[in-house]
């Protein structure tokens, strides 16, 4: 079972090509360009937007690769996670929106308490939402499920607008929003340190745990082919409510680093970056953990790119652009549906 | 075919019942007043207050016995959706003041966008409509495009605002920005919508024709929620202010917010739709953008506030709603709405006056007629007012305000100066 994905090795030259380097030389690339067209500070706030639609990408691409389903809710899931987030920091902090730690191991302790209760929290909506909602329309039209989908995207935005209100909710920065550090002659913000750290910790440990782990193969056989998993004896069922387990619990992740950085969240949030990170996970290879990693950040490169230039308003119509003229020429995205790194 | 007739059996039976009500509404003398404004959810902090603005003046008027042998009742449609105003809501709100042959008039919208659809369903209707709020300017001028929204009755006015107008709100901020405030290089953003890019449109063609620089003019849809590109980008061009050109809904909030994150601690400049409300009130600039945050703003509201008998009007508001749980002081807009209920219920007493037995439909033709003729003038809790050829005031006043961190409630705007921008 261990060599089912894994083609037997053929010369460096076959290695290198079956790394596939490059889509990464591309996104590598683009990198280089961006930051040499807006500079360092322009640069740092297209990463920080990029890892928050990478950490939401990552459960799109996860869902789809093993279900082959559009998880709608998924960017509602994110949003969820981000009030959580606040109600936990909220409980601690005392009712204050505007209140952040006062000291390092408070603001220590604080963070480590938000992500021990969010992530499992979330994980737990995102398994619930596929135990009631989707696992019972697994062997229905296509259509069904995608339309429960939409339909629990909605009930979750109902359900936390009449909680908070319509309107724009502060949340606890913990780390004081303008706090900077300086790294030679170029400072930044340390809120944004975090989300970049966070982000990318939470992505490597995500692509160890699917590479490396008993777990993580039964995810990659259920999504190669689910039958021959389960007579291989992969518990399907439990396979796929894990994998919902942890797309969600990355969302609520995400859902944390977006409150701690804007300071602010609506009820609304989650269909935006909802929408962006689903682009993200299209035009990394949906299905492919790396390539909706990947996504994100282009995504991220693209917006803040338009908007130093003064064409905010072209952003989103700029990213849908690259993402059509990228799946005209490579129409399975970046890195394509790689059934080794599916999960 | 079948269905057809007992559509139109049904419809008939409506018409029929319809007309029982209005002659029966018409028999204990009860007239309406509508209201149409966003009441709930985020736009509350905008709508609640200036509700309660005409529904002080209608309370009054009952309480001295109604007008002519006549009751008055309020009828308020909110139409806010998600807790934004909502056009199509909106429009449909204005069909069911049409329908109503008790209705004589209606008190508001407040947002200019709202106007655009529902005046000309008031003038194909005749019903006479006030702006306490109201500002851009291609709702009434026609230099504007104001013919177009009165296109079937172009002789017709039924749209009034005692608001000023936009083409006066923006220079009226760039005056104050650069004589008072001594800035000169100003970064412009807008909601990319009718008002706020209107607004901002107007703000920097006169900030450039007394000399300042505009840094940039960049354009934010309303869902934007990430202003840090812009923002970052800005920096390098050192703006010793911003102006936004939008309501709080579509971002002011969000933009000071993450404004003050990233250090850019300069004035922050707006029109009327940034000042809504105190640090504790549901969506306001305030609250949203965090008091502290929100310390050196400065709005304008194209309307006049700090008017002549505003001392006995917030003290009478005060005392009238002081048993409400929210929304119990005076908002930018409760005088102006006030002063709107009184325009239309004089007109009303004035109709009444020398046709003391007309018909509904007379009633609302002659309000309509009364109070758009240019050369009757009210005296209203804003001062003496009256309508010009286009329904707009012959007042345009513009106040000025800015945020005060240590007022009650968490912070509130406080009013700064005035200037009267007819004279000019």
């Amino acid at each position: 079972m261990t060599t089912t994905t894994m083609p037997a090795p053929a010369g460096a030259v076959d290695a290198l090509r079956r790394m596939r380097i490059g889509p990464y030389l591309f996104v590598a690339a683009l990198a280089v360009v961006v930051f040499v067209a807006i500079g360092p500070d322009q640069f740092v706030n297209a990463l920080t937007v990029g890892a928050i639609y990478a950490l939401v990408a990552l459960g799109y691409t996860m869902v789809y690769g093993i279900i082959e389903l559009i998880n709608f809710a998924h960017g509602d899931v994110f949003m969820v996670g981000a009030f959580t987030a606040m109600f936990v920091l909220t409980s601690m902090l005392g009712q204050d929106p505007n209140a952040s730690a006062t000291s390092l191991p408070q603001a220590l302790f604080l963070i480590l308490t938000t992500f021990a209760i969010v992530m499992p929290v979330m994980g737990l909506l995102g398994v619930a939402i596929e135990r009631f909602a989707y696992r019972p329309l697994r062997n229905a039209p296509r259509l069904a499920p995608l339309i429960t989908a939409i339909g629990i995207s909605f009930i979750l935005q109902n359900i936390v607008q009449i909680i908070y209100g319509p309107s724009p909710v502060n949340t606890p920065q913990v780390i004081p929003p303008t706090a900077t550090i300086q790294i030679g002659e170029f400072s930044i913000r340390i809120v944004v340190l975090f989300v970049i750290a966070v982000s990318v910790s939470l992505m490597i440990a995500l692509q160890l745990f699917v590479s490396r782990t008993r777990l993580g193969r039964a995810m990659r056989s259920t999504a190669q082919d689910r039958e021959a998993a389960q007579l291989m004896g992969v518990d399907i069922n439990r396979t796929i409510a894990l994998t919902f387990f942890i797309g969600s619990g990355l969302a609520g992740a995400a859902g944390i680093v977006q409150g701690f950085y804007y300071g602010n969240i609506v009820f609304i949030l989650g269909f935006q970056a909802g929408l962006k990170a689903f682009t993200a996970a299209v035009l990394g290879g949906i299905g492919n953990i790396t390539g909706a990693a990947l996504g994100g950040f282009v995504i991220g490169f693209i917006e803040t790119t338009a908007a130093a230039y003064g064409y905010n308003q072209w952003g989103q119509a700029l990213v849908f652009a690259v993402l059509i003229i990228t799946l005209v020429f490579r129409p399975t995205g970046l890195l394509g549906q790689q059934l080794g790194e599916r999960a | 075919m079948r269905f057809a007739r007992v559509g139109a059996a049904l419809a008939a039976a409506a018409i029929v019942v319809t007309a029982c009500g209005g002659t029966s509404s018409g028999g204990d003398k009860t007239l309406k007043l509508g209201v149409t404004l966003p009441l709930s959810g985020g736009a509350a902090a905008d709508g609640q207050p200036t509700l309660k603005g005409a529904k002080l003046a209608v309370d009054e008027i009952n309480e001295k016995g109604g007008i002519g042998g006549y009751k008055l009742e309020l009828l308020p449609l909110d139409h806010a959706v998600n807790g934004k105003y909502n056009e199509q809501q909106a429009a449909q709100d204005m069909q069911t003041f049409v329908a109503d042959p008790a209705v004589i008039g209606i008190v508001g919208p407040y947002n200019s966008a709202v106007g655009k659809v529902q005046i000309p369903i008031g003038n194909d209707a005749g019903l006479l409509q006030c702006s306490p709020a109201n500002t851009n300017q291609g709702l009434t001028k026609p230099e504007f495009g104001g013919m177009d929204l009165r296109k079937n009755f172009p002789e017709r006015i039924a749209y009034v605002r005692v608001a000023a107008t936009d083409d006066i709100q923006g220079p009226a901020m760039s005056v104050y920005a650069y004589n008072t405030l001594g800035l000169k290089n100003v970064l412009v953003i807008h909601d990319v919508t009718t008002f706020g890019q209107g607004v901002a449109e107007t703000f920097r063609d006169k900030f450039q024709e007394l000399g300042g620089t505009v840094a940039d003019f960049v354009g934010a849809t309303p869902d934007t929620t990430d202003f840090n590109a812009i923002i970052t980008a800005a920096k390098t061009k050192n703006p010793d202010g911003v102006y936004y050109g939008g309501v709080v809904t579509s971002g002011a909030g969000l933009l000071l917010k993450q404004m003050r994150q990233q250090g850019l601690d300069v004035p922050f400049l707006g029109p009327d739709g940034i000042v809504n409300g105190n640090g504790d009130a549901e969506g306001s600039l305030i609250k949203i953008a965090g008091k502290e945050a929100a310390a050196n703003s400065y709005g304008t509201i194209a309307a006049i506030g700090d008017f002549p008998a505003k001392a006995a009007f917030d003290a009478s508001f005060i005392e009238h709603f002081k048993g409400d749980s929210e929304f119990n002081t005076p908002g930018a807009y409760s005088g102006p709405a006030y002063a709107c209920a009184t325009v239309i219920l004089k007109s009303l007493e004035e109709f009444l006056k020398a046709n003391a037995s007309a018909d509904q439909a007379a009633i609302r033709e002659g309000v309509r007629a009364w109070a758009t003729d240019p050369s009757h003038s009210f005296e209203t809790v804003l001062g003496t007012t009256a309508f010009d050829e286009n329904g707009d005031t012959t007042q345009p006043f513009i106040s000025f305000y800015v945020t005060d961190p240590a007022a009650p409630n968490n912070g509130d705007w406080v009013f700064k100066e005035q200037l009267n921008f007819g004279e000019q």
